[in-house]
């Protein structure tokens, strides 16, 4: 039979015809969501966690040598190298919006997984909306710890929530007492939604149990235009330990305004949020000199695990910033999901959460300095430590447990 | 709840009210002269922020220096936006409240989302300006310099304002085409023009205030939001149009702001104004100093 340059023709657009569809076969993809503010007051925040999950999705989907999992390796070798990609919504930081973002990522774009969300009030709708389609939902740094405590069966969380924060946060008071430092007052300073409500409410618990003095709770309203009638209240406590639960916007007007009205607080202990954002720091860092936050990240695990100093550096490429604790943490939930698809071996929104159920994940495999990543029956991981830092010469330095602590506390702050 | 309290939160609603007075009166003025609510007028001042930062961080201008670049760079915005947008909008055949309020409305929703994308989400400030963090304190009641110099700069230009609109024919034009657009055009005053400055006016007002506010404020694409709103209520407390009004209005607002503080939860603070701008809407519905 001779070969007519038609038959090559059609021989040829066959083939390319059925190419793609081959290929595609073999590596298809695996869709993850995240909705983030990316738009609105905490826009900052959701972008930088863009390019978190970027720097993620790179050491997953590419053959990087870190001893984390599937960093080895093209993609999830447990889906025959498929590879991730995410797609982003953007939430406002509204929960309404939130809300109508997951349904539309679930129906339209069909993920096999959503990440979030910044905010802990949009976290409540969107987890809602996971539940009941049946997808997983992973908080990778909401920190209310109501939201593991709705009997939800696809929420899950590796990092700490605030209860957890203001334990350790409480551990250190108490740490610091026992050296002889004035810490025996507190005074409370929270924004209105459930993140500056859940977290007065854990430290008001803590406080009592432990026999400290709340001085001074003032809730304020979020992205006020003033705060100098809250910082006079505060003035006038003069509390021995200013403890702030505020977003970026509303701690860089508390510093100003304190500094303003001649307020000098004796200490610092924030419950991180606007107090781990660099944005703060460069705007109002003099004035901050001695400040303390909690955290679930410090750049200073680079010295004993130097993977955490090379993916900031990663991550450094690609924002310009270096990892802070939310970006830290955005980095890990797109790991430990990415793991528990691999193990799941499949996209199906069952079989995902039964292999997150089952995820067991030593701390010296991650960049955080966490024990282990495991969840308990409500979706939440109860050995991610948190950390305390301290901002000291324009950088943070681990004060606190003295396991991971590289330098004593300075108290009071200057 | 001691006598120093009392007077410290006084003097920092007095100086806040200024200052909100002083970001309202562009949209009072606008509203006024042609019966346009600038919805953008948030993001004005949003941008007013930004050109301030900018010349701060590149050129090294202090906020002070440039206050008046920011001005004459918002007068030419706000011209810009008579012209091109507003113009045009208020020709519609049909609904000419809602295509103007529409259109300055998604003019504010456009200016946000460039200012997010050439800008960045990312907080600013300006860091170490002449006034910025420093403090007059007389007998234990501090006063922060940005807002005492901003309270000089707004009844400076209030009293510039004053009389311009009084004293030069600029101003009487103005008052003319306010009263009567039509008849204007038969003295030989084009109606554009006037308008066009008039938002040009508007727009280096609040420009001002943007220059202020940017020593003591972090600056970020949505930051115009919630003055906006305290602009609105204030040139409806005050009486919509009134330049006066707005004057008062701003003060009015920054005091029940800084009293409820004392009294209420510091959450709840915004419920005074909205509770005093009720009550002037039930018993004077034109506001305080309302003509219409």
């Amino acid at each position: 039979m001779t070969m007519t340059r038609r038959d090559v023709l059609l021989g040829a657009t066959a083939a390319a015809a059925l190419l793609p569809l081959a290929a595609r076969a073999q590596t298809s993809e695996v869709v993850i969501g995240a909705t983030y503010p990316l738009s609105g007051s905490g826009a900052q925040v959701g972008v930088d966690a863009q390019r978190a999950f970027e720097t993620a999705i790179d050491i997953i989907n590419n053959d990087q040598d870190f001893e984390l999992p599937l960093a080895k390796g093209v993609g999830l070798p447990g889906l025959g190298g498929a590879k991730i990609r995410i797609v982003y919504a953007d939430t406002q930081g509204d929960p309404q919006k939130g809300r109508a973002e997951a349904e539309r990522l679930i129906t339209q774009e069909k993920v096999c997984a959503i990440l979030g969300s910044y905010q802990s009030a949009v976290a409540v709708t969107i987890s809602q909306i996971c539940e009941r389609y049946q997808i997983p939902f992973m908080s990778a740094d909401n920190s209310s710890p109501s939201l593991h405590r709705r009997g939800l069966k696809y929420y899950f969380r590796a990092s700490p929530h605030d209860e957890m924060f203001s334990a350790g946060m409480f551990d250190f008071l108490d740490a610091m007492k026992k050296k002889g430092a004035k810490a025996q007052t507190l005074a409370l300073f929270h924004e209105d939604t459930i993140f500056g409500t859940d977290s007065a409410n854990a430290q008001t618990k803590l406080a009592t149990e432990r026999g400290y003095k709340i001085v001074a709770d003032i809730k304020y309203r979020a992205n006020s235009p003033s705060l100098s009638a809250e910082v006079q209240q505060l003035k006038a406590a003069n509390a021995d330990v200013l403890m702030p639960s505020s977003y970026t916007t509303d701690g860089i007007l508390l510093v100003k305004t304190m500094a303003e009205l001649g307020y000098k607080p004796n200490a610092i202990v924030a419950q991180a949020a606007g107090f781990s954002e660099k944005a703060l720091y460069d705007a109002v860092g003099d004035k901050l000199e001695g400040a303390i936050t909690r955290g679930s990240f410090s750049l200073d695990l680079a010295a004993k695990r130097p993977m955490v100093g090379k993916i900031n550096d990663l991550f450094k490429a690609k924002s310009g910033k270096d990892l802070n604790d939310n970006t830290s943490r955005q980095f890990m939930a797109m790991i430990i999901m990415a793991d528990a698809i691999n193990r799941a071996k499949s996209t199906d929104g069952e079989k995902i959460r039964d292999a997150l159920a089952a995820t067991e994940m030593p701390g010296d495999q991650t960049i955080m300095p966490w024990k282990r990543v495991k969840f308990d029956e409500s979706g939440q991981n109860n050995d991610a430590d948190p950390v305390l830092l301290q901002y000291v010469g324009g950088k943070f330095v681990t004060v606190f447990p003295s396991q991971a602590a590289v330098a004593d506390a300075i108290w009071p702050m200057k | 709840m001691t006598a120093e309290t009392i007077i410290q939160s006084l003097a920092s609603g007095l100086l806040m009210g200024l200052l909100y007075g002083l970001i309202a009166v562009g949209l009072a003025l606008i509203f006024g002269l042609m019966d346009v609510v600038n919805f953008a007028h948030g993001e004005f001042l949003m941008l007013a922020m930004y050109v301030t930062f900018f010349l701060f961080t590149f050129f090294a201008i202090d906020p002070l220096l440039s206050a008046p670049l920011a001005a004459a760079a918002l007068f030419v915005l706000g011209a810009a936006v008579y012209l091109l947008i507003v113009r045009f909008a208020m020709r519609a055949k049909a609904n000419v409240g809602m295509v103007q309020i529409f259109a300055t409305f998604g003019l504010a929703i456009v200016m946000r989302g460039l200012a997010q994308l050439f800008f960045t989400a990312d907080y600013r400030s300006v860091p170490n300006s002449w006034l910025g963090g420093k403090t007059v304190s007389v007998a234990g009641i501090y006063l922060p310099q940005p807002q005492l110099f901003g309270a000089l700069v707004a009844i400076a230009a209030f009293g510039g304002l004053y009389l311009f609109i009084n004293r030069t024919d600029f101003g009487r034009a103005l008052e003319a085409t306010r009263e009567d657009p039509g008849a204007v055009a038969l003295v030989g005053i084009d109606k554009n023009r006037v308008f066009a400055l008039g938002w040009g006016l508007g727009g280096a007002l609040v420009g001002l205030a943007g220059a202020i506010m940017a020593t003591f404020f972090y600056i970020y694409p949505d930051v115009g939001a919630s003055f906006a709103l305290i602009a609105y209520v204030t040139v409806a407390l005050g009486g919509f149009g009134s330049v006066f009004g707005a004057f008062a209005g701003g003060i009015v607002v920054g005091l029940v702001e800084a009293t409820t503080a004392l009294i209420l939860p510091p959450s709840l603070k915004s419920v005074g104004i909205y509770a005093v701008y009720l009550l002037v809407v039930f018993i004077r519905p034109r506001g305080l100093f309302g003509s219409m």
